[in-house]
């Protein structure tokens, strides 16, 4: 199976924000700053547990920086990176 | 959209809420005192404590809860806060007292604000909250506030967002009528699982914890005893500059979204140095953490308790190295969150919701011998994010007096406010020499400075 790319890793971080761990209004998007939307710990535990459920491959939390959460976009931008790796 | 809550009759109390019913009962019987949790603001001059007075009488009249006689309505079923039975109860007390010295930064706290977390309060008669005043000079020198509430009606982020909403009724932004989120007191939703997953659910949660005894835990007040409750507490506050060393720190060694287990990690270490000192054995530390279940980025409730707990265990050879003991607290929270524990937890404490509370809170320290855990703790991040007024006054200062049954005795609750992290240690009276007090402030001073 062909490696996602970004804009399929930033849809699907999104959707799953938006749909299962996030209660964020019609104005969340891609870009919108996931702490600001409400994003904690227990969140990014819960989406990367989703992450590793689709690509097989965990994102340890300690490669979280305030900067990979400006975003979804950001956020699948660093799960690529990491998928390049592994 | 408005919200008045009047026309309920009743509301159930969440599982968390009956959890803490069980430890307030037992409080209750064997300690003559209270499940009492305390919000500390020190305020600077101009508060107006008239119209704060004529606010929260307004909001007990508008918003029932606050003063509604907490029982079950028939023999068996959900406990629930009676709105309709409130016409005997009293308004949410105001006490004001006069000091004519000036407090000057960092001073002591009044002793009143410690008497009251051991004053007894009724649920049953809708005794949940009061405010206790300490007027500087008439109030122009400043004034402390101590709002007490048993630890049911919030927890201690509803208790802030209830302060900001109080506030923002001060200067017109909302009314007493208007709840910030206005669905918080409907009926909850049935849940998704059968009766059977739940009761499954809530048993892989009371295995999980009987695995923590192959190394049970040993308070430093040791197993439950008919004794008087005498909490007090004592308060470590770093300056702007360490505080902020300190959070970096702490972001760099546990993650980015994770400092709570930096902190963490300081508590357990604090407590045991105690027990090095005392020369006793402390089994392992075991200790729950509340985990908000308030929905992410949405309006949040502030009446009752919305929290989780996820189960943390260390053994004495994990705390050498503070580095060590972050990781084996780091890979305990992703476990128990890959093993579902914060659903079964919710599980385990809704049948709290059904069974009696003696034996609820008996069945909890039959797991311990006697013990419910090592000690109690909370990181609650930013006080009060956003308030930087409370009815006319500057808020200099404000954290969380997180109470603790006199077994374990220990509590440590920890916040940042202007910059400056807090640490409240609240303690039973006996269970810490004053000794051993130092030794418990100097290690976690230590530990915080990294």
């Amino acid at each position: 199976m062909a490696a996602p790319t970004i804009e399929d890793l930033t849809a699907k971080v999104f959707e799953i924000l938006r749909d299962e761990i996030l209660s964020a209004g019609s104005d969340f998007s891609a870009r919108s700053n996931l702490i600001d939307a409400g994003l904690d710990s227990l969140a990014v535990t819960q989406l990367m547990l989703s992450i590793e459920e689709l690509t097989d491959v965990w994102l340890d939390e300690s490669l979280l920086t305030a900067e990979s959460l400006e975003s979804a976009e950001t956020l699948a931008t660093l799960i690529h990176e990491r998928l390049a790796e592994a | 959209m408005t919200a008045r809550v009047d026309k309920l009759p009743h509301v159930p109390l969440t599982g968390a809420d009956c959890f803490l019913r069980a430890f307030d009962d037992e409080i209750r019987r064997k300690a003559g005192a209270n499940h009492v949790s305390q919000l500390v603001l020190r305020l600077g001059p101009g508060f107006d404590v008239d119209l704060f007075q004529k606010l929260i009488d307004h909001v007990a009249h508008a918003q029932p809860i606050v003063r509604a006689p907490i029982g079950r309505r028939f023999a068996v079923g959900v406990p629930v806060y009676r709105l309709n039975a409130t016409s005997r109860c009293a308004m949410p007390g105001v006490h004001v007292v006069d000091a004519d010295s000036p407090p000057v930064p960092g001073s002591k706290l009044p002793d009143l604000f410690a008497k009251h977390l051991n004053a007894p309060m009724s649920a049953k008669r809708g005794e949940l909250l009061r405010f206790d005043i300490v007027r500087y000079a008439g109030g122009a020198a400043g004034s402390d506030l101590a709002a007490s509430w048993l630890h049911m009606l919030f927890d201690g982020s509803g208790s802030e967002i209830f302060i900001g909403w109080l506030d923002a009724c001060f200067r017109g932004a909302s009314t007493p009528e208007e709840l910030p989120c206005p669905d918080e007191l409907a009926p909850a939703a049935p849940p998704a699982q059968t009766l059977r997953e739940r009761g499954d659910g809530a048993r892989a949660w009371q295995n999980w914890l009987r695995g923590f005894n192959a190394h049970p835990p040993h308070s430093l007040a040791g197993p439950l005893r008919r004794t008087r409750q005498a909490l007090h507490y004592a308060r470590l506050q770093l300056s702007a500059e360490q505080t902020a060393r300190t959070v970096e720190t702490a972001k760099q060694r546990a993650g980015f979204l994770t400092p709570t287990l930096f902190y963490l990690a300081a508590a357990i270490r604090a407590h045991h140095a105690v027990f090095r000192a005392r020369g006793t054995d402390p089994g392992s530390y075991v200790v729950p953490m509340a985990v908000d279940l308030r929905p992410k980025g949405a309006a949040k409730a502030m009446f009752r308790t919305h929290v989780s707990l996820v189960w943390f265990q260390a053994l004495p050879e994990d705390l050498d190295e503070f580095d060590h003991l972050i990781g084996v607290l780091k890979q305990q929270r992703l476990a128990a969150i890959k093993a579902g524990q914060i659903e079964t937890a919710v599980h385990a404490m809704d049948f709290a919701r059904f069974a009696p509370k003696r034996l609820y809170a008996h069945m909890s320290r039959n797991s311990f011998r006697g013990e419910l855990c090592s000690f109690f703790f909370a990181f609650t991040g930013d006080f009060l994010a956003g308030v930087d007024h409370f009815f006319g006054a500057e808020i200099r200062d404000g954290f969380h007096v997180a109470p603790v049954p006199p077994s374990p005795g220990s509590c440590l609750a920890v916040s940042l406010r202007g910059g400056r992290l807090s640490a409240t240690h609240a303690y039973q009276t006996g269970a810490f020499s004053a000794r051993e007090l130092e030794i418990f402030g100097e290690q976690l001073y230590s530990d915080l400075q990294g």
